[in-house]
C-alpha cells in the first residue's frame, strides 16, 4: 500500500504512543522513547512487522513512546496507516492474529 | 479531568485565561495572533492552557500545583491532534530555554537557539529535509542574501549584483510571508526573473525557516525591552544552522539608516554570525539622491503612479505590476 499523505494517531499521555506516518523513500523510523536502551528493538520490530503485513514499503514514521504496550503501539499505528492510505472503512482483518 | 477548546472572546473564559497566563509570568500580545484555544480544567478551575497560531504553539501556561506531571504532555499533545484534524503536521514552538527539554521528551528537535529562547520542532517535516532539498553549489567564496523583495526593487538588483561579483556563488533567500503586498510565489517568481542573467545567483524559497522574525511569538519574554533582541538573535542561529550547511561564509545585508529595528537586527547578525561568516554591509542605491526601496513601490502602486514605480523597478518587476495593477489595487484596497 501507498502513503497518501501525512496522519497521525496516538497521545503524549502515559502509556501510550503518538505515530505519525508520512510519505518517504524506502522504510525510515524516528523513535523518541525513554525506554529506547531497552525496548527500542522490539518497538521497531512491532512497526515494520506491521508495516510488512500492509506491504507498505515507502514510509517515513515517527514514534514518541509514552512507555506503549505492544498491542497499544499496533493499534496506534494500525489507525495511522488506515488514516494515510484513506482505507478507514476498509478493515483488514488479516493483519490481526 | 477535561479538556476542551476555550473561546477567549467570552470574557468568563477569558478572565480565568488571562490569570493563569499572568500568574506563569507570560506576556499577552495579540490576541489576534491566536487561531485556537484549548484548556484543562480540574473542576471547574482552570489549571493548563495552550494556543496555537497557525502551526505555532503558543502560550502554554500550567498551574504550579499540575506542573511536573501528566498535564503537560496532555496539552501538547491535545495541540497537536487538534492541528492534525486539519491536516497540519509541521508543528513548531518558540519556548524559553529551560523548557527545551520538556519539549524534546515529546518528540520535539531543535531547530535552534538563543541565549533567550529555543525554536523546537516535530511532525512531517524538519530544517534539514528543508536544507536537504536546496541546490547544493560548490565554491571557495559562496555567499547569501535575505530578502523579502515585496517587490523585487532595482535596489535589491544592486544588493545581488554587487555580491554576485564578490562570491563564487550566491544565494538568495526570498522570505516566506503571504501578508506582503505581494505572494511569496510572485515575490520568487520577480527576484528569479530579475537576476536571470546573472548565472552565479540561486534563488530560493525562505520556506518555514526564513520567515519575518516580527511574527516569532515573546509572550514569554519577560524584559519587553529584550523582544527584538530575542527575535534577530533567534533569527540569526537559524540562519546560520542553514548557511553552515551549505557552506555559505558571507552574507551581504543593506544599510537602513532610518530603521533602529533594522540597525538592532544588523548588530544581533553580526554578533552571532561572526566567526564563521562575515556580514557585510552594503549601501543603499538611490536614483538622483533618492533612495530605492520597496515601500515607496508599494506607495506608488496605491497611488496608481506607473512612472514613479518605472523609476525604482528592473522592467521585469514593471511588467508585473503594470499587468496586474488592478488586482494589487484591489489587495490594497482589502487591507493587504
Amino acid at each position: 500500500m501507498e502513503i497518501k499523505h501525512t496522519a497521525l494517531a496516538g497521545t503524549l499521555e502515559s502509556s501510550d504512543v503518538q505515530i505519525t506516518l508520512s510519505e518517504g523513500k524506502g522504510i525510515s523510523i524516528d523513535l523518541d522513547s525513554q525506554v529506547e536502551k531497552q525496548f527500542g528493538k522490539q518497538i521497531k520490530k512491532v512497526v515494520t512487522d506491521l508495516l510488512a503485513k500492509y506491504e507498505i514499503s515507502d514510509v517515513k514514521v515517527h514514534v514518541v513512546d509514552k512507555g506503549a504496550l505492544d498491542c497499544t503501539i499496533k493499534a496506534r499505528l494500525i489507525a495511522a496507516i488506515q488514516r494515510a492510505t484513506d482505507t478507514q472503512n476498509e478493515q483488514n482483518w488479516g493483519v490481526l492474529e | 479531568m477535561d479538556t476542551i477548546k476555550i473561546d477567549l472572546n467570552d470574557p468568563y473564559y477569558y478572565q480565568q485565561w488571562q490569570k493563569l497566563i499572568e500568574e506563569e509570568g507570560l506576556y499577552i500580545e495579540n490576541l489576534d495572533d491566536i487561531t485556537e484555544t484549548i484548556g484543562i480544567y480540574d473542576e471547574d478551575k482552570l489549571i493548563a492552557t495552550g494556543s496555537y497560531f497557525n502551526n505555532v504553539l503558543k502560550y502554554l501556561a500550567i498551574d504550579p500545583k499540575y506542573q511536573g506531571g501528566n498535564v503537560f504532555n496532555k496539552l501538547v499533545s491535545y495541540l497537536i491532534s487538534d492541528l492534525a484534524s486539519q491536516n497540519i503536521f509541521h508543528v513548531f514552538v518558540f519556548t524559553k530555554t529551560q523548557y527545551q527539554s520538556s519539549f524534546e521528551y515529546l518528540g520535539f528537535k531543535m531547530v535552534a537557539q538563543s541565549r533567550f529562547s529555543t525554536l523546537l520542532e516535530t511532525g512531517d517535516y524538519s530544517i534539514d529535509q528543508y536544507i536537504s532539498e536546496l541546490p547544493k553549489v560548490s565554491g571557495n567564496n559562496i555567499s547569501a542574501i535575505v530578502m523579502n523583495a515585496n517587490p523585487f526593487t532595482l535596489g535589491h538588483r544592486y544588493l545581488v549584483e554587487e555580491a554576485s561579483k564578490k562570491s563564487d556563488v550566491v544565494y538568495v533567500f526570498v522570505v516566506s510571508q503571504n501578508a506582503s503586498l505581494f505572494k511569496t510565489s510572485e515575490r520568487i517568481e520577480l527576484v528569479k526573473a530579475g537576476t536571470k542573467d546573472l548565472n552565479n545567483v540561486v534563488v530560493v524559497a525562505g520556506g518555514d525557516y526564513m520567515v519575518s522574525f516580527v511574527t516569532f511569538p515573546s509572550y514569554f519574554i519577560k524584559s519587553r525591552s529584550d523582544v527584538v533582541t530575542y527575535q534577530t538573535e533567534l533569527d540569526a542561529q537559524v540562519f546560520k544552522r542553514i548557511a553552515e550547511a551549505l557552506n555559505i561564509t558571507k552574507r551581504f545585508v543593506g544599510e537602513e539608516p532610518y530603521s533602529p529595528t533594522t540597525e538592532i537586527y544588523n548588530q544581533s547578525l553580526k554578533k552571532i554570525l561572526i566567526p564563521e561568516i562575515v556580514l557585510e554591509v552594503l549601501e543603499r542605491k538611490a536614483v538622483g539622491g533618492d533612495i530605492i526601496s520597496a515601500t515607496k513601490v508599494r506607495q506608488a502602486i496605491s497611488e496608481d503612479n506607473l512612472e514613479v514605480i518605472r523609476k525604482y523597478v528592473p522592467e521585469t518587476t514593471f511588467d508585473f505590476i503594470k499587468t496586474n495593477l488592478k488586482d494589487l489595487l484591489r489587495r490594497i484596497n482589502n487591507g493587504n
